[in-house]
């Protein structure tokens, strides 16, 4: 298993009055390759188990491992680091800086790491060949179409070469032809290898032939039909 | 002599350290109870959060404390022009009983509060937290001395009376004294140079030796750092009764806080701020290696020991160049000018 969560819970505001059980008893495993989709009704836990997996915050007791290390876990200095290698995020509105360029948007995760300027120019150039926008590369964010939009968020996902792709509710603002163009993209990664986690609870994503497991999120807890 | 702006700042520092000291108190306690690494409890998961802050808060703490004995040596400075019979830091330290004493406890403290400060941050290298349970087991031991420091330079700060008449430094460390209170005055100058020389040239050797060699001797470090604890000593001693009175051209003058003033260009600063640092990074060259087999430290503490001792060496060069600077001057030139 890639991915690994056995007994994870997540508790905000512990010992607080307006503490929230947002996960209870966890236990998901991913394999490498894989394309998994978290579904389930808003405020069922799903953000926040991906949040887990993608080590933004550990989780209140349990365990939540990548390739056998818990890395939501490690000393700050660390997680930064290995986040960064491990994990790609596309976000519910993309997160994209409207001033700043395409080519600078999808370079961005990279200037931490201290690639050279020419190695970032060459790889973000791959990856705007590889999704059919190389023609947008100095347009500013701002001013791209929404189906652009998606594509330089998956771009910067892919741009440090994380085996593992995290995606929260990344067609909630697309339409049809877009969300279908989206899945087409996320399949042809994980042909390519790629692990993929999505949280959703759009009908076009759970249900896309390429997702070989949906997982039904309720009230914090994994819900066996 | 609580209202002074010297005293205020000594006392609020010494006050938020104590403050962050507790916090890190407490959670050193549950570190010792219920620290387990391999656990995925609650419990051990908020430990581990906790920790992060706890860690970084005495950090600093100790680190405004190390401050705090340049601050009250500057405070000390400052006080001696109330005191009645007091020319420098020497007369304003002797004005009551916790003087000398915190003093003193503040300089063995820097190394202390440096210790930790170097565990601490040898242990935020690893993603094992290595060091965790030895750094709160040291810290629950150093709090009694923070303790200790505090409560003599308030008591000191709270004892000090303008009309108490103390003594000056010709009278502490000088010559004139032959009632057997000045505990220096009985080296040979040529002997005390001669052992200064000597040592500075016996640790270079073996800063040397340990830097260029290939393999980490820990024996030759452990000589390494009780050579720079003996040349500490000697250093206190030899800038007091030889090298001061060639930095104030008076062959009588003998004192370690006169060259802290502003009319010697501040030279104690530079001697003082080059001997501690570099005594420091050379006994934790040793002490580093004691925590050198913990889980993913081999390499972070091989890396710090290599830098201690080459910082400590380039500490050495800078020391003895600052402390032989007027005497030589003075065999060159005949004295002044």
């Amino acid at each position: 298993m890639l991915i690994e969560l056995s007994g994870v819970s997540k508790i905000y505001n512990q010992g607080r009055a307006n503490e929230v059980r947002a996960l209870s008893d966890i236990d998901l495993g991913v394999e490498q390759g894989s394309m998994v989709c978290l579904k389930g009704p808003s405020g069922s836990g799903k953000s926040t188990l991906l949040a887990i997996i993608g080590c933004i915050f550990p989780p209140t007791s349990g365990r939540a491992a990548i390739a056998e290390r818990q890395l939501a876990r490690l000393p700050d200095r660390f997680l930064t680091l290995h986040r960064r290698e491990t994990i790609g995020f596309i976000f519910q509105r993309f997160n994209i800086l409207p001033e700043l360029t395409v080519l600078e948007n999808i370079t961005l995760p990279l200037l931490p790491l201290g690639v050279p300027p020419k190695e970032r120019r060459q790889r973000a150039q791959e990856l705007l060949a590889r999704f059919a926008i190389s023609h947008r590369a100095r347009f500013p964010a701002g001013q791209i179409s929404g189906g652009e939009l998606q594509r330089v968020a998956i771009a910067r996902a892919l741009i440090n070469n994380q085996p593992i792709i995290l995606a929260d509710e990344p067609t909630a603002h697309l339409d049809t032809a877009l969300s279908r163009e989206f899945m087409e993209i996320m399949q042809q990664l994980k042909e390519a290898g790629k692990t993929i986690v999505i949280a959703s609870h759009d009908p076009l994503v759970f249900e896309h032939p390429a997702i070989d497991r949906t997982v039904t999120i309720q009230d914090g807890r994994i819900h066996v039909p | 002599m609580f209202l002074n702006p010297w005293s205020l700042a000594l006392s609020l520092c010494s006050l938020i350290v104590l403050v962050l000291g507790a916090v890190a108190g407490r959670t050193a306690v549950r570190v010792l109870r219920f620290w387990e690494p391999g656990s995925d409890s609650n419990r051990q998961i908020r430990l581990e959060n906790a920790i992060w802050l706890s860690s970084t808060l005495i950090a600093y703490g100790l680190g405004f404390q190390i401050i705090t004995l340049i601050l009250f040596v500057l405070a000390a400075d400052e006080f001696c022009q109330v005191i009645v019979g007091a020319m420098c830091a020497t007369g304003a330290l002797l004005a009551n009983p916790y003087g000398m004493p915190a003093l003193l406890i503040k300089l063995v403290g820097v190394f202390f509060y440096g210790f930790w400060i170097l565990l601490h941050q040898l242990d935020i290298r690893s993603e094992q937290y290595p060091l965790v349970r030895l750094k709160y087991l040291t810290l629950l031991l150093l709090l009694p001395l923070l303790l200790l420091d505090v409560s003599l330079q308030t008591l000191y700060i709270a004892g000090i009376k303008p009309d108490i008449i103390t003594s000056c430094c010709a009278v502490v460390f000088g010559e004139s004294n032959g009632g057997g209170s000045n505990l220096l005055s009985g080296y040979s100058q040529q002997g005390l140079l001669l052992a200064f020389a000597g040592s500075i040239v016996s640790l270079a050797a073996l800063g040397l030796g340990l830097g260029l060699s290939r393999r980490w001797r820990p024996w030759l470090a452990g000589l390494y750092a009780a050579g720079w604890l003996w040349f500490f000593g000697l250093s206190l001693v030899v800038i007091t009764t030889v090298i001061s009175s060639y930095v104030y051209a008076m062959p009588y003058h003998k004192c370690p806080f006169c060259l802290l003033k502003p009319e010697y260009y501040y030279f104690g600063f530079a001697l003082y701020g080059t001997l501690i640092p570099a005594t420091f990074f050379g006994v934790s060259a040793a002490f580093a290696g004691l925590v050198r087999g913990r889980p993913g430290l081999a390499g972070v503490v091989a890396r710090y020991q290599r830098l201690a001792v080459r910082l400590s060496l380039i500490l050495l060069g800078i020391f003895s160049g600052l402390s032989f600077y007027h005497y030589l001057k003075y065999l060159v030139s005949g004295g002044e000018g």
